[in-house]
This record gives C-alpha cells, sequence and structure tokens, in this order.
C-alpha cells in the first residue's frame, strides 16, 4: 500500500486524493459515458433506419404536398410543395400565438388587478376565474368549446349582431380590413410608415411633457401624441392610395351571400382558429393573472400611499408609480408564459386547427416521420429560443436602467 | 371649576350603524365610493345572471343521465369490461389500492397529528364511501363494490390506530410504505398469471382516471430526483456533463409535449433493440417524466441560485466535502425554497397526462369521447361529459395546490 501510494502521487499528493486528478477523471468518464449514451441511441435509431428501410432525408420538401390545408391566412394550393406548406403551418402557429398573446395579455392584467380590487365581488370573482381555469387542463377547456362552437347553429341561421356581427358553426365574421389582392405589400408599406410616425410620436410625447414638467403650463402630451399617430394613419392611407392607385386597406362589413348564405367580405374567425384563440386566452390569462397579482404586491405598500398622498388618483398611482415598478417582476415569468402559450397552440390538433403539429402529423403519412419531426423540433425551438432572447434583451434593459 | 352636582353624563351613542358590523362591512367592500358601487351593480348583476343560466343548465337542461348511468367508467375505464377481464370481478383490484392509500392517509393522521392532515384523510375516506350511496342500479354497482368503498372508513381508522397507539409507524416507513404501496398497486393492476382473481391484464387496457393516476405519480415521483441531477449537472463544472445537461433542459423546455408523444411512438421504439419490453404506457410515461423534470431541474437550479453562497462557504470551512455540502447543506434549503414552484409543476405534469388522449392512449378524456360516441342516447351529452371531466381534474389539482399552501405556511417560506 505505501509502495503503491509513492508511486502514484501527483505533487506530492496521492492521485485518489488529488482535487484536480479526481476532477479530471470524473470529467473524462462523465463524457465517456455520455458520449457512449448518445452514439448507442443514434447508432440503433440509423440500424432501425437500415433495417426496414425507412426512408429519411430532406428531398421531399421540394415535392407536392398534394393536400388541403383547412385554415390559412397566407395563399396556399394543394398543388404547392412540401417546403412551402410547412411555412403555411408555422405561419398559422404564430397567428394563433401571436392573436393569443395579445389578448391573454390584455386579460391577464385586467384580472390580475380586479383580484386585488377592494371591491368584495369583484376580487373574489377574479379569484374564482383564477382558481378554476388554472387547474382544469387545457385540453379539457379546449374540447368544451369545441362542443360549444359545434352546438352554433348554422350559417344560414346564425346569430346575427346588429347586422355586422356573425356568429355560427363556421365561424365569427366582423368587420375588418380587406387588402388589395393584387398589392400585398401596400399593406406592409403603410404598416412600416405608421410605425415611424408612431415612433416619431414618442419623441414629440417625451419633448412635451419634458416642457410640461420644465415650465408647468400644460401642453398635453398624451393627446397630442394621439393625434400625431391618427394623423400618420390617415395620412399615409390618404397618400398611398392617391400614389398607386389603390388604397391599402378598405373596411369592409360581412354580410350573407349567395344560396347557401356564405358570408363574405370583412374578416372572418374560422371555428376552429377562434376554439383554439378562446381556450388559450382564457387559459393563459389565468397565469398572466396570477403573475400581476404577484408583481404588483411585490412594491412596497409605501409607494402607493406616497403616490397617494401627492394627490394622484387610485388609478393614477397604480398607472404611473405601481405598474412600472411592478413591471420587472413581471415580465420574465411573463414571457416563459407567451412561450407557454406558443407551445399550447400545438394543442390545436385535438380540435382541428391546422397549426405546425397538425399538418406535421398529417405529413408523416406521406413523407419521411424522422426529418418531420427534426423539422417541427428545429421550428419550435426557434420560437423559444426568440422568446428567450426577448426576455434576456429586457433583462439586460432593466438591470441598466 | 364648579362642578354641577346635577350633572349626568349622556349615555355613549351607539357606533354609526353604517360603519360597523353587516352594514359597515357592506359599506367598506361593496360601496366605498360612488365608481365601486357603480361596478359591485353592474359586476353583481352579470354575476347574478349567470348563475341564473348556469344553474338553470345543471339543474334542469342538462341530462346527467350519462354521469348516473356509466360515470364509473370515468374512473377505471374499460378495465371491469367483458373483453378484458371476462367475468367481470377485476374491479376490486383498482379499489383495493385506493384502500391501501386511505391506510396510509390514515398512518399519516396519526404520525402527524395535526388537524389538517385529519381534515384530508377523513375528507377523503367520507367522500369514496359516500359514492357507494350513488343512485347507480345494483347491476351496474354491485354490494361489492359498495362494500370496498365504505370500507375506506375502516381503513383510515386501521391507520390510524397503527400510528397512534402502536410505534410501528414512523415518518420514514410511511415514506416506505407509500412506495410499496405503488408498487403493489402496479402489480394489483397487472395481475398475476395462475392466480385466481387475479387474471393478467394488459396495460393497454388501463383507462381511465385510473391511467392519469398512475402517469402522474410515476412522474411525479422521478420526476424531481431527475430534475434535481439535472439542476446539478447544469451548475456543474464539468463542461460535457454540463453541455449535455443545458441541450436536455432547453430541448425538452423547447417543444411542446405533444410533438414529443407523437415522436416517442415513431422514434423511440426505434432507438432501442427489439427485446427490449416497450408498450405506449411506457413511452408515454417516459416522455411525460423527462418533460417535467426538464423543467423541475430549472425550478430547482432557480432554488440553487438564489441560495446565500455563504452557506455553502461555512459548510466548506467545516469541512465538509463538496458533496456532502450539496447533498446536506445546499439542496434542501435550495429545495425548500422552491416548494411552490415543485407543486405547480406537479398540477402541471397532472394536468398534461390528459394529452396522451391525442395519442390514442385511453385516458379519462378519450373514455369520455367513446362514451359519447358508443350510443346514440349520450351524443348530445357531450358538455355534461366535458364538464364532468373538468370538475374531476379540478378537485385534484385543487386539492394539490391547497395542501401546497399548506406546507409554504408550515415552513415558512419566503418568511426568511
Amino acid at each position: 500500500m505505501s509502495m503503491l501510494s509513492r508511486t502514484l502521487t501527483y505533487e506530492n499528493i496521492p492521485v485518489w486524493r488529488h482535487t484536480r486528478i479526481i476532477r479530471r477523471t470524473l470529467q473524462t468518464v462523465s463524457a465517456i459515458i455520455i458520449v457512449a449514451l448518445v452514439v448507442w441511441f443514434f447508432t440503433n435509431i440509423g440500424a432501425a433506419i437500415d433495417d426496414r428501410d425507412i426512408p429519411f432525408g430532406f428531398s421531399f420538401l421540394d415535392r407536392e404536398y398534394q393536400t388541403p390545408i383547412g385554415e390559412r391566412f397566407i395563399p396556399y394550393e394543394s398543388s404547392d410543395t412540401f417546403g412551402y406548406a410547412f411555412i403555411v403551418a408555422i405561419s398559422n402557429t404564430l397567428l394563433v400565438s401571436i392573436l393569443g398573446v395579445i389578448f391573454a395579455t390584455a386579460l391577464g392584467i385586467v384580472i390580475g388587478v380586479a383580484r386585488l380590487s377592494g371591491n368584495w365581488i369583484v376580487s373574489n370573482l377574479a379569484l374564482v376565474y383564477i382558481e378554476f381555469f388554472r387547474n382544469v387542463p387545457l385540453l379539457v377547456q379546449l374540447l368544451f368549446w369545441f362542443f360549444i362552437v359545434l352546438a352554433l347553429p348554422p350559417v344560414r341561421e346564425g346569430y346575427v349582431i346588429l347586422d355586422w356581427l356573425f356568429i355560427n358553426n363556421a365561424g365569427v365574421s366582423l368587420p375588418g380590413p380587406i387588402f388589395p389582392e393584387s398589392a400585398l405589400w401596400l399593406p406592409l408599406v403603410w404598416l412600416a410608415l405608421v410605425a415611424l410616425g408612431i415612433f416619431s410620436a414618442t419623441r414629440v410625447h417625451r419633448i412635451l411633457e419634458r416642457r410640461e414638467n420644465e415650465t408647468g403650463k400644460p401642453s398635453y402630451p398624451f393627446t397630442v401624441a394621439c393625434i400625431v399617430i391618427i394623423a400618420n394613419m390617415v395620412g399615409w392611407w390618404l397618400i398611398l392610395g392617391a400614389i398607386f392607385g389603390d388604397a391599402p386597406f378598405t373596411f369592409s362589413v360581412p354580410a350573407p351571400q349567395g344560396r347557401f348564405g356564405r358570408i363574405a367580405g370583412g374578416v372572418t374567425v374560422s371555428a376552429g382558429l377562434f376554439v383554439v384563440l378562446i381556450g388559450l386566452v382564457i387559459y393563459t390569462a389565468s397565469f398572466i393573472a396570477e403573475i400581476v397579482r404577484a408583481g404588483i404586491q411585490s412594491v412596497s405598500r409605501g409607494q402607493v400611499e406616497a403616490a397617494r398622498a401627492l394627490g394622484l388618483s387610485p388609478m393614477g398611482a397604480l398607472r404611473s408609480v405601481t405598474f412600472p415598478q411592478a413591471l420587472r417582476v413581471i415580465v420574465p415569468p411573463m414571457i416563459s408564459q407567451y412561450l407557454n402559450l406558443t407551445k399550447n397552440s400545438s394543442l390545436g390538433t385535438a380540435v382541428g386547427y391546422t397549426e405546425l403539429t397538425n399538418i406535421g402529423i398529417t405529413m408523416t403519412q406521406t413523407a419521411p416521420a424522422i426529418s418531420i419531426f427534426v423539422l417541427i423540433m428545429a421550428a419550435y425551438l426557434a420560437m423559444s429560443l426568440t422568446y428567450s432572447l426577448i426576455g434576456n434583451l429586457y433583462n439586460r434593459y432593466i438591470s441598466f436602467s | 371649576m364648579a362642578v354641577n352636582p346635577n350633572y349626568t353624563p349622556a349615555p355613549p351613542l351607539p357606533p354609526p350603524r353604517f360603519e360597523t358590523g353587516t352594514l359597515g362591512w357592506i359599506r367598506e367592500n361593496l360601496f366605498s365610493n360612488s365608481l365601486d358601487s357603480l361596478l359591485t351593480v353592474i359586476v353583481g348583476a352579470l354575476t347574478l345572471i349567470a348563475l341564473f343560466f348556469g344553474l338553470r343548465w345543471v339543474l334542469f337542461s342538462a341530462e346527467w343521465e350519462v354521469i348516473v348511468t356509466i360515470g364509473g367508467r370515468f374512473f377505471i375505464g374499460n378495465y371491469n369490461s367483458d373483453q378484458v377481464c371476462p367475468g367481470n370481478n377485476c374491479f376490486w383490484r383498482p379499489q383495493a389500492s385506493v384502500l391501501l392509500i386511505t391506510t396510509l392517509l390514515g398512518m399519516a393522521w396519526g404520525v402527524a397529528g395535526s388537524s389538517f392532515v385529519r381534515r384530508i384523510a377523513v375528507g377523503v375516506s367520507i367522500v369514496l364511501a359516500l359514492s357507494a350511496l350513488l343512485p347507480y342500479s345494483l347491476e351496474k354497482m354491485g354490494w361489492d363494490v359498495r362494500i370496498l368503498l365504505v370500507a375506506n372508513l375502516a381503513t383510515v381508522a386501521v391507520g390510524y390506530a397503527l400510528a397512534r397507539y402502536t410505534s410501528l409507524i414512523t415518518p420514514a416507513r410511511i415514506a416506505y410504505l407509500s412506495v410499496a404501496t405503488f408498487v403493489i398497486s402496479i402489480v394489483l393492476l397487472m395481475g398475476i398469471s395462475g392466480v385466481p382473481g387475479m387474471q393478467p391484464v394488459d396495460v393497454r387496457d388501463w383507462s381511465g382516471l385510473t391511467l392519469n393516476l398512475v402517469l402522474a405519480v410515476a412522474g411525479i415521483g422521478l420526476s424531481l430526483p431527475i430534475g434535481i441531477a439535472l439542476a446539478l449537472g447544469r451548475r456543474s463544472n464539468l463542461p460535457v456533463l454540463k453541455l449535455i445537461c443545458v441541450i436536455f433542459i432547453e430541448v425538452f423546455r423547447g417543444v411542446p409535449l405533444i410533438t414529443l408523444l407523437f415522436m416517442s411512438q415513431h422514434i423511440v421504439p426505434l432507438a432501442f433493440p427489439e427485446a427490449f419490453p416497450r408498450n405506449s404506457l411506457l413511452n408515454a410515461g417516459i416522455v411525460i417524466t423527462l418533460f417535467s423534470s426538464a423543467y423541475m431541474a430549472e425550478n430547482v437550479r432557480g432554488g440553487l441560485q438564489a441560495l446565500n453562497p455563504g452557506q455553502a462557504e461555512a459548510a466548506r470551512a467545516l469541512g465538509l466535502p463538496g458533496w456532502q455540502t450539496t447533498l446536506f447543506i445546499s439542496l434542501p434549503q435550495a429545495v425548500r425554497n422552491v416548494i411552490p414552484a415543485i407543486v405547480g409543476q406537479f398540477i402541471g405534469l397532472f394536468k398534461d397526462t390528459s394529452l396522451v388522449y391525442i395519442i390514442g392512449m385511453l385516458d379519462i378524456v378519450e373514455i369520455g369521447y367513446t362514451i359519447i360516441r358508443g350510443r346514440v342516447e349520450y351524443q348530445g351529452s357531450t358538455h355534461e361529459v366535458f364538464v364532468f371531466i373538468a370538475l374531476v381534474f379540478w378537485v385534484f389539482t385543487y386539492g394539490m395546490s391547497y395542501i401546497s399552501r399548506h406546507i409554504e405556511r408550515r415552513l415558512g417560506v419566503g418568511e426568511r
């Protein structure tokens, strides 16, 4: 033994007691085990693919998909390729998640604030809402809404509210913009110009606010900024319409047409999208409400009391004192809820909304399954990385300001 | 100053009527100012209207026929059906595992002796015993089933007595017994060939809430240790291990569970040699557990990061080796601090077990669907079925969050 310890030394310490050696050994051993496991996993898959002649590869992406896609908002025909159909699928997922994020945030903030209301009925209703919808699986909720929508009357006997809103089992139609078929880029140009206008409005707001703070003269920064934005929207609409002879978009009101009373014009939210959207918004809002509540409660009481003592109204105190401070606590978990919402949109599969997972599963019938799963995973990972990137940027912004 | 000898102080006035008692409460909480009053009136009216229509639906228009006739199928699914279990005498096996669980609850009550555990143990057994009185016909639910349900009251009492009046039961033994109960329940559900009354039942025929519960319990039991291992791996200073853990966590967190479940059906069978035993239950269980443990790892990592580094430094200074510092100093505190997040993840896992419906397994949702599709007279009862399923899930998840809140208060999380 003493022989052994004399020979097996490194820097005069027996090797089994030397931290650097122990660490290196552990490192190598763990690396070998892990690499071996990964290699074993993939060689098995490779062998299985070879044995059973399972197709693999991405050449199918150029083939024609030849399957209709039920719901889409970018043009698609059955003769388009798999690759393009995949992009349509991603756009459907993005559409439902962007709309879902917007509505869920709005509803969640309202319910989170209601939960803290001094009004007994309001705060308890918010509590019931949160405790119920948070604790029931989203899938069950989606199926419930699905059957509610299925039970709606068919198109010809659907509900009509004020001649503007049509509700039936094909979806919900409401007045909205329609875009010129020939020039789909025109609305995008308009949108970009309006974004520029909104940016300039924020500058105007800041300048007027500073003047108000310095001189004490009322300068109405918020009103002026709103006017600037509206003027931009109307102005660019007129200018673009005058230059190109085609308005970026026009408003239209839905109306039943033809023998079957099909609803034409306006914006129609199809039944599948409607169900997924309602389910996702109601479910996610219950989580966001809890995040908002925790965020507002994290702001110390003294802040609100000081704001009230300075003469701010309860809403004013909430808007300009509590909320900006609560935002630091709220935003990081909120972003992970947005990510959850995006991933949960894959449950649209169960209620017939053709989003990424749904179309991917359908594709596996005519194309190699493994390649399709690789693509689906890559698409979802890209979305989740985008969300984490936004979260990290926000964290950096918060810690620097 | 001269005091008037005839002066008697007036009796004190009663407190203002509108500031105390019920009226005061109403005024403070419902009508504190004009905006508040308006809100109360509008929201109150809307609530009453919603309640009216809701209750009218529940009491008059809804047809609870389907739940009353075959409600038991939601819980054990096809387990006791003719094809799966000839002779229909398998019903006692899930019920026996429920009896074991209530015994454990009774023991926990006896050991802890707190009113909180008592409420849970007694409440659960009373609900189970009362379900023996459900208005099923004796053909659907015979005396044997009902007696086994009422027996839950006895098992709770036996468990309590064992823990209270003998020294056999300690908290550690309850933990071992829970694991044993899970194993025995699995054996009971699977059956043993050759033993009378225990004919084997294929796992593909485990269905209804039983399937959700088996998946959830196995997932909860395994995802915490795996999650802790992943969290430690992600914080370790061995680069390869760290990299693998990061990739694993981020991939499983970045992809929806359904995609993973579909993949488990297509790819996992390819990855394992033919000899490897595989079935859909095992596949789904593995995927749900791994998915959940990736989230668990992030929760635990959050707890480890929030820990004061002085704790680990002090432990090292006292001479504890690195692994003991982690195991006995850092981890217990980290896990204790993130109990709310961990229980939230458990609840999420239980809710996620409903997704196996999409890959065609017979969980409670799929059973509901087959009931609706199976008979013409039930086809109109979709809302009733899904409201019932939602309530079943809600009872379990709300129960879990109730227990979690109690534990939080006991441990004083967030107060130190």
